[in-house]
Formats: structure tokens, C-alpha cells, sequence
């Protein structure tokens, strides 16, 4: 039964997805106005707080609020030190870590909102032949160019700017920088009908330029996902948090060597962020920080028990010949399916 | 230079917080005008009363006397979940969650009771640690005549103006149809809406914040303005006067000093610069690329 229903790893994720997509979105009409928000509180990297009536509470938005209203007020006041600064960012961090051990960085690959938006985009993009963009020489450049955008964000809009504004150096407005350019803001509220995030303040410079600046994001990443695999997740400050802790928890990514290796790269093809070191490494090196965890690589590696998606010491998939051959009857490692091809009708 | 500037800046705020008696208390921004606004009778925050604290808030009662106050958490003991507060001689009240990490909402009430008046203001305080969820807490009767939010907003969540929020009106644990529940503001509004047969009321937030007072939020405590509003009702029944009211309050309309067609201009834009990205491109070496 469940093998019909789910034939390959790729048909289970995506409906994982849909229903992570679904909870996340619309989750308290399921579980309902109250526990929608305690639900996100124990898990934070849930969905939004912009989204007021649904769920609420990324990650990110205590981590800036913290440092806005906590550590950087803290500092200022100079008093109340535990309670004030240790106990809620411990808390945060904490319980962010709590769900954390659950699935890892499967969150971004199996649960994150604005993740399964650009993949379901990207089948779009895929279904009707727009050409793969992909980040390797000759084409957008080397991936390595764009890795450290995601720190950078995570340092300045997540970390500091937050921080300067708790100082009282930095104005107000940029409290939390990263929720006013967050396109997943815009999309878990856009989606419930809810147009106030993409209205753009028109009383404060500042929170306006953020604001600009997160719609032309939204909008660009959301033409991208036609051709680029996963614009954003490359850019994605929680990504780059949750690669913090991604040797910390018992899902993960290994590969063991194989000689094939060398002269395959399937593997790094199947990988929507490109990495490119799943095929040239092994070992620690292949779990790459870039990694969502997602498990295409597994699902495309021709060769049998080379790359496991495992949980501490058990196995909960690994790659396979005869897997392989299904997987590549119905779609190419880069995405690529039969196109959806429009002609003019013929006349007798 | 400009380096210079800031750190002078940021050392003239570590100077001014070092010689300041008191941080300001975080509700004080966002209340700033006198409490003659009602007269009937409140739960009001004083020092600390900001939303979403975590260890305690003042409260106290206006309107009325009250030696103490009641107040209800959804979490904890028997004993933690109904406490008694002593009204301290500043007239305010420290409220605590039932445990330093138990938060949510606690329903606080003052009562003022004579042979012939029982008069009762009520309130809920925050604290953004998690906690049991309020359904419960909402749902159980404690005094005669009670005014109960269907819903309460949540953390990041406002009441706000031009909304519509339903509430409860009960007398003795049942609804109280056809009742009729004054609404007044902060801003200066008047309002009067009526129960239907369930006891519900439905009731509109006034849009009256003024172009003026919307800036005063974006102060200390960094929120949305917020204004107070008090919800009242009364009715007599067996040879007593019963005046219960329930006060919190509510922020500007999300829709106030914000622009759609500028944020869709923005994501237009955003969309016409990914446009290059949709043009075909030769197959690069890797094999990655299979339409040329």
C-alpha cells in the first residue's frame, strides 16, 4: 500500500511537504488559534509570526528579537543579567535544538514553506522546458561565489544590526532587518489572503527600503525558481543556522568512497543547491553545510549503499541500482521531465 | 568621522541609561494620556506592564477600590492557578506567571462588592513564555456578571481598529442575551453593540487613532501604538447593581501608512529582473544542461 502510494523517496517527500506546507500555513484551523502558536513555540522553525491568525515563530525571529530587546537592552540596563539575556536566548536556541535533533537539516529539505514553494515552482519551470540555470563554471558561475551570502545575512541581519539596534546605535527600524526582507513571510501570508506584508510602510524610510527590498526578492526568486533550482534556500540565513549544529544531529548525510566516484557526478547533478563536493568527497566533507538533506542525491547515486540518509546508526534510505533505474525513467537528475509542449491544432 | 559619531552616539545612550533613577516603564510610551478617558473601571499596567513580559507585571485597579486582586492562570496547581495579589500602597499589584517558565495569558479581576453594588474589572496579562493555552481558563465563570473575549489575540497579534472580535456575556456561568456592552477608548470613542441569544456580542474596534498619536509607539518598547479600551456592561437582578467590565487593548489598522501598490511595484520589479535567468543557454559540459 505504501509502496504504491509512495514509489520513490521523491513522491514521499513532496508529500511531506504539502502537509508540512499545509500545517504551517493553515495549521490552526487543524490544530487550533492558541495551539498553533504553542505548537511553533516548541518547534520553532514552524512558520511566521507575521501570520497572525495561523502559525507563528521562525527561528530567526527570536534570535533578532533577543538580541534587539534582550542582549542589546540588557547590556544597556546592565541588570537582571540571567534573566534577561541567558535564560531566553538559551531558551530559544534550546528549544530550537530540541526539534532540531528530530529531523536536522531535513527541515529545510522536507518541511521549510518557501523550500517547497520554489520546488513546486521549479516543477512548473521544469514541465514547461524553461532551461536549468545551474551554479557551476560556464553557466552562473561557481557555487562558491554565493555560499557566504548566507552567512553574511545571518551575521548582519540576524546578529548585529538587531544588536546595534537594542544598543540604541541603529535605528529602531532595523529590529529585525532579516523578517522585513524574509520571502517566506510573504509567502505563508500571501498565501492565506493576507496582502499586509506586501504593503510596504510608508511612514518610515528605513522599514520601507527593507520592505522593498523583501517584495523584490519574493519576486525574483520566485521567476528564478522557473530555471534555478532553490534560489533562495542558497542564501537562506537559516540554512546557514542550522549548518551550525548539522554535525550535532543524528540525521544526517554519509556517503562511503566508491571508485565510480571519480568519473560519475550523477549525484551532484541531482542536487538542487549544486554541490558539487557530494561527488568529489566522502566522509564529512560530502555532508556539505549547503545540504537540505532532501536525499536526491541518494535517490539518483547508481550504486548501492554509497550515500544513506541515516538517524544515528539506522539507515532510513540508501541509494540503489535497480532504485536508481526507476528513479531516472521519470526524471532526469537535474528535474528535467517531458515537457509540456503547446501546437497548433492540425485542420483537415 | 562618522565612526566618531557613533561611538559617541552609543556612549551618550550607555550614559543616559547609567544616569537615568529608572528605565521607563515600557507601557508608559504607549500610554501616554491621563486615565480620564473612563469611567468605568480598569486593570491598568503601571511600572514594567508592557505586553509579553516574562517575569511580572504591575497592575492596578482605577475606578474602583480593590484591596487585592484575583488572578487565574490555565497552568500550574489548585493552588497556583487561583491566587490572591495584595494591592500594594502605590496602588498596583505585581502579577506573576504561576511559574518563571510558565507564560500565556492570566486572567486578572478586581472586585469592589457593597450590599447593593458589586463591581468588577477585569483584564488579561501576557507573559510570552509558553504556557497552557487560555480556551479553559476563558471558559470557566467566577463571578456574576462576566465579559469574555471569544478569543484572545496572540503574541505577535493585536485587537485592532476595524476589526470585529466577538465576546461573551455571561450572568451566573450563562449567556446573557440581549445585553447591552458599552465599548469606550482611549481615542475617545463611544460604542454600544448587544448580545445576541448565546450571549455573544459582536464588536467593531472604532478606527480612531490619529495620524499623531501613531507615532507614539515607536518609542521605548518598539511595538505598534497601542491605545486602552474598555468593554462594560451592567444589569440589576436581585436587589443588586452589577457593573462588570473587561478593558485591554488594541492597535492601528495593519492597512494605516501602508502601500500595496508600492509593494507590488517592488515585486514586479524583482520578477523583471529574473527574467534573464529564463533564457535558453547551450549545454555546458557537465551534461547537467540536456535542452539546447
Amino acid at each position: 500500500m505504501l509502496k504504491a502510494l509512495f514509489p520513490t523517496l521523491a513522491r514521499f517527500r513532496l508529500a511531506v511537504q504539502l502537509i508540512m506546507l499545509a500545517l504551517t500555513v493553515y495549521g490552526s484551523v487543524v490544530v487550533g488559534h492558541y495551539a498553533a502558536e504553542k505548537i511553533s513555540g516548541a518547534l520553532p522553525a514552524l512558520s511566521c509570526a507575521y501570520d497572525m491568525q495561523n502559525s507563528a515563530y521562525c527561528v530567526l525571529i527570536p534570535t533578532q528579537h533577543q538580541f534587539h530587546h534582550r542582549i542589546g537592552e540588557g547590556i544597556v540596563r546592565a541588570q537582571q543579567v540571567t534573566f534577561q539575556i541567558v535564560i531566553p536566548f538559551l531558551m530559544t536556541v534550546l528549544s530550537f535544538f530540541a526539534f532540531f535533533v528530530v529531523i536536522g537539516k531535513a527541515f529545510c529539505g522536507w518541511v521549510c514553506p518557501l523550500g517547497t514553494i520554489q520546488e513546486l515552482v521549479a516543477r512548473i519551470g521544469r514541465r514547461f522546458g524553461f532551461g536549468l540555470r545551474r551554479f557551476v563554471p560556464g553557466d552562473l558561475g561557481a557555487v562558491g561565489r554565493v555560499r557566504p551570502v548566507k552567512w553574511l545575512l545571518l551575521l548582519a541581519l540576524v546578529f548585529l544590526l538587531p544588536l546595534l539596534a537594542g544598543l540604541g546605535v541603529a535605528s529602531h527600524s532595523l529590529g529585525n532587518p532579516y523578517c522585513d526582507i524574509c520571502p517566506s513571510r510573504l509567502a505563508t501570508t500571501l498565501l492565506t489572503g493576507n496582502t499586509e506584508q506586501l504593503a510596504l510602510r510608508t511612514n518610515d524610510g528605513i522599514a520601507f527600503a527593507l520592505g522593498a527590498i523583501g517584495d523584490a526578492l519574493f519576486g525574483f526568486l520566485l521567476v528564478a525558481a522557473l530555471a534555478v533550482r532553490q534560489p533562495f534556500c542558497r542564501i537562506c540565513p537559516l540554512l546557514a543556522w542550522n549548518s551550525l549544529f548539522q554535525r550535532l544531529s543524528p540525521l544526517r548525510l554519509v556517503k562511503t568512497p566508491h571508485e565510480a566516484c571519480a568519473k560519475c557526478g550523477v549525484c551532484s547533478q541531482a542536487c538542487p543547491l549544486d554541490i558539487a563536493e557530494i561527488a568529489q568527497a566522502h566522509g564529512r566533507k560530502a555532508f556539505h553545510e549547503d545540504c537540505t538533506l532532501c536525499g536526491r542525491c541518494a535517490e539518483y547515486c547508481p550504486q548501492d549503499g554509497v550515500i544513506q540518509l541515516k538517524w544515528g546508526p539506522w539507515a532510513l534510505f540508501a541509494s540503489g541500482r535497480e532504485y536508481y533505474k526507476r528513479r531516472v525513467k521519470a526524471e532526469l537528475p537535474d528535474g528535467s521531465v517531458k515537457p509540456v509542449r503547446f501546437a497548433a491544432r492540425e485542420h483537415a | 568621522m562618522k565612526t566618531a559619531l557613533l561611538t559617541l552616539a552609543a556612549l551618550a545612550a550607555f550614559e543616559a541609561a547609567a544616569q537615568a533613577p529608572a528605565a521607563p516603564p515600557a507601557a508608559a510610551g504607549r500610554y501616554a494620556k491621563s486615565q480620564d478617558w473612563t469611567a468605568y473601571p480598569l486593570l491598568l499596567p503601571a511600572l514594567g506592564g508592557g505586553r509579553g513580559e516574562r517575569l511580572a507585571v504591575r497592575l492596578g485597579p482605577r475606578n474602583l477600590h480593590a484591596a487585592a486582586l484575583d488572578v487565574f492562570a490555565a497552568d500550574g496547581s489548585p493552588e497556583q492557578r487561583h491566587r490572591q495579589v495584595p494591592v500594594g500602597e502605590d496602588g498596583n499589584a505585581a502579577v506573576a506567571p504561576v511559574a518563571p517558565a510558565k507564560g500565556n495569558y492570566t486572567w486578572v479581576v478586581a472586585r469592589e462588592e457593597d450590599a447593593t453594588h458589586v463591581t468588577v474589572a477585569s483584564t488579561v496579562a501576557y507573559f510570552s513564555n509558553p504556557g497552557k493555552a487560555p480556551t479553559a481558563l476563558l471558559r470557566e465563570p467566577r463571578h456574576e456578571l462576566e465579559i469574555v473575549p471569544e478569543r484572545l489575540p496572540r503574541e505577535h497579534a493585536n485587537y485592532r481598529e476595524s476589526e470585529k472580535w466577538g465576546f461573551l456575556v455571561r450572568f451566573n456561568g450563562a449567556p446573557l442575551a440581549n445585553q447591552v456592552l458599552k465599548l469606550d477608548t482611549d481615542n475617545g470613542s463611544r460604542g454600544r453593540f448587544l448580545t445576541d441569544a448565546e450571549g455573544r456580542a459582536v464588536v467593531l474596534f472604532p478606527r480612531d487613532f490619529r495620524p499623531a498619536a501613531e507615532s507614539r509607539g515607536h518609542g521605548h518598547d518598539h511595538g505598534p501604538p497601542r491605545a486602552r479600551f474598555v468593554l462594560a456592561a451592567e444589569l440589576d437582578a436581585a436587589d443588586k447593581h452589577y457593573l462588570t467590565a473587561f478593558n485591554y487593548s488594541y492597535a492601528p489598522d495593519a492597512d494605516r501608512d501602508r502601500s500595496l501598490a508600492w509593494g507590488a511595484f517592488f515585486g514586479v520589479l524583482g520578477m523583471a529582473g529574473a527574467l534573464p535567468l529564463l533564457r535558453r543557454r547551450k549545454p555546458f559540459k557537465d551534461g547537467g544542461q540536456i535542452d539546447a
